[in-house]
């Protein structure tokens, strides 16, 4: 008997034992038509629709990080990516009220360029996008490492820079691999409850005005803030499994094929 | 360079072979001069210039080896690639010589052609882009009619007036070039 794989197989199963018990029970015994409001559907379109835009910033934005880490070896810069995902996530909440705050000169500033992240979909995505660019940065990066720099190398030899090295040569040749880190990137935004449940507990925002993330919903829910109760907030959260899952089932297929 | 020391020195021009065994230091060596490693000591000049610390993208030099493509373009704007982005008109005289010269007679995605085809197409992407010197890293071995090939390569080089270094691990390669240099554990080389 293989006990290696039996135990890593063991293990898996262990972490999943609590999803598969509240799939079980939210699409079944505990379902509840409290559960599938428009209320609730409307918060899974708000996450997907902020955690989706978040993973499009991810990319424009962090995909020169991970290739400067695949490449340069900046131990510094590597180690800093780590501290959003490193402490706890309500405190990137506070940070992003304490940034925006009109009791602060930047606060001051944001607010003088028409910048405002308290229950807007802007402080939501900023939020999602300090939570989920480690996890696309950290995903990127190993991709971009078990490239063979050949076409790198020659690409600079014919007299490109780095950055059109990466535009140019690298980015067309990594599709696969930036779908796969996006779509993971955007699973853990789906996934956010911390930070956003401070800087974006609703929204106050066309066209979402009045709806909360997924995430927050179900705590509502579970807490009895809405009326529904705990039936509601387990059915709620499987309905919220049932689309999360799949991106980041995909997010991995990509990857492997 | 970590725990492998290298030597060499070769001050030449033309079309020169480096012969070496496996881990002899011909890639570090290539490498070097390409300024993707960087050197301890010592200074590299490519026809007179000292490009001992400038970057890669600045020596002029650029490094061919098996892998040296992009797959996602088409043979055409792969060739002219290095040329365009030196702002250079690519002159389509000298681009259909060099496909006639060097047997590319096939198009469409490189990523769909063979590694010797791919070969070709990227030795001639080098030459079009009209650097000071190429550093050919065993990009002739696993070449069809390869000393013909290598043959017209050397003609399409000198008449450019372009530099190149070959490495291989077969010495009697040297027949093919101006020079041969032989290097051996990284710390001698010999004509």
């Amino acid at each position: 008997m293989n006990w290696l794989r039996f135990i890593s197989l063991a293990t898996v199963v262990l972490l999943l034992v609590p999803i598969v018990i509240l799939l079980y029970y939210g699409l079944g015994p505990f379902r509840t038509p409290a559960g599938y409001t428009l209320d609730v559907f409307r918060s899974i379109e708000l996450s997907l629709f902020s955690s989706g835009l978040a993973a499009a910033v991810d990319i424009v934005m962090f995909t020169p990080l991970a290739y400067y880490l695949a490449r340069d070896k900046d131990p510094l810069a590597e180690a800093l990516v780590d501290i959003p995902v490193g402490i706890p996530h309500p405190i990137i909440g506070v940070a992003l009220l304490i940034l925006d705050s009109p009791l602060t000169p930047t606060g001051r500033f944001l607010s003088s360029l028409g910048i405002n992240f308290f229950n807007t979909i802007l402080g939501l995505v900023v939020a999602l996008v300090i939570m989920s660019a480690p996890i696309y940065v950290k995903s990127m990066q190993p991709y971009f490492e078990s490239r063979d720099s050949s076409a790198e190398d020659f690409a600079m030899g014919l007299g490109a820079s780095r950055t059109k090295t990466l535009f140019s040569v690298v980015l067309p040749d990594s599709l696969k691999g930036v779908a796969s880190a996006s779509l993971i990137a955007m699973s853990r935004a789906l996934g956010e409850f911390g930070s956003i449940s401070i800087i974006a507990f609703y929204v106050l925002q066309y066209p979402f005005y009045g709806v909360s993330p997924a995430s927050v919903t179900i705590f509502q829910l579970f807490s009895g803030a809405v009326p529904g109760g705990l039936n509601a907030a387990v059915t709620a959260s499987s309905a919220m499994i049932l689309v999360a899952l799949p991106i980041t089932l995909i997010g991995h297929f990509i990857r492997r094929r | 360079m970590g725990q492998f020391s290298l030597s060499a020195e070769l001050q030449d021009s033309g079309f020169i072979c480096l012969a070496g065994r496996n881990g002899s230091g011909k890639t570090t060596l290539l490498r070097a001069i390409a300024g993707l490693l960087p050197v301890d000591d010592g200074y590299i000049r490519i026809d007179g210039v000292d490009v001992t610390r400038l970057p890669a993208e600045k020596r002029g030099a650029v490094m061919v080896t098996s892998n040296s493509f992009f797959p996602h373009l088409d043979v055409d704007s792969h060739i002219t690639w290095g040329a365009r982005l030196k702002r250079i008109k690519p002159d389509e005289g000298k681009v259909s010589k060099v496909k006639a010269e060097l047997g590319i007679d096939f198009g469409g995605p490189v990523r769909n052609l063979s590694l010797g085809m791919r070969v070709r197409v990227a030795l001639a992407t080098a030459l079009i882009a009209s650097p000071k010197m190429i550093l050919a890293d065993e990009a002739f071995s696993n070449l069809h009619e390869r000393d013909d090939f290598i043959a017209s390569y050397r003609r399409l080089v000198c008449a450019a007036g372009v530099d190149l270094i070959f490495s291989t691990h077969d010495e009697t390669d040297g027949r093919l070039a101006e020079h041969l240099y032989v290097i051996d554990n990284g710390t001698t080389i010999r004509q």
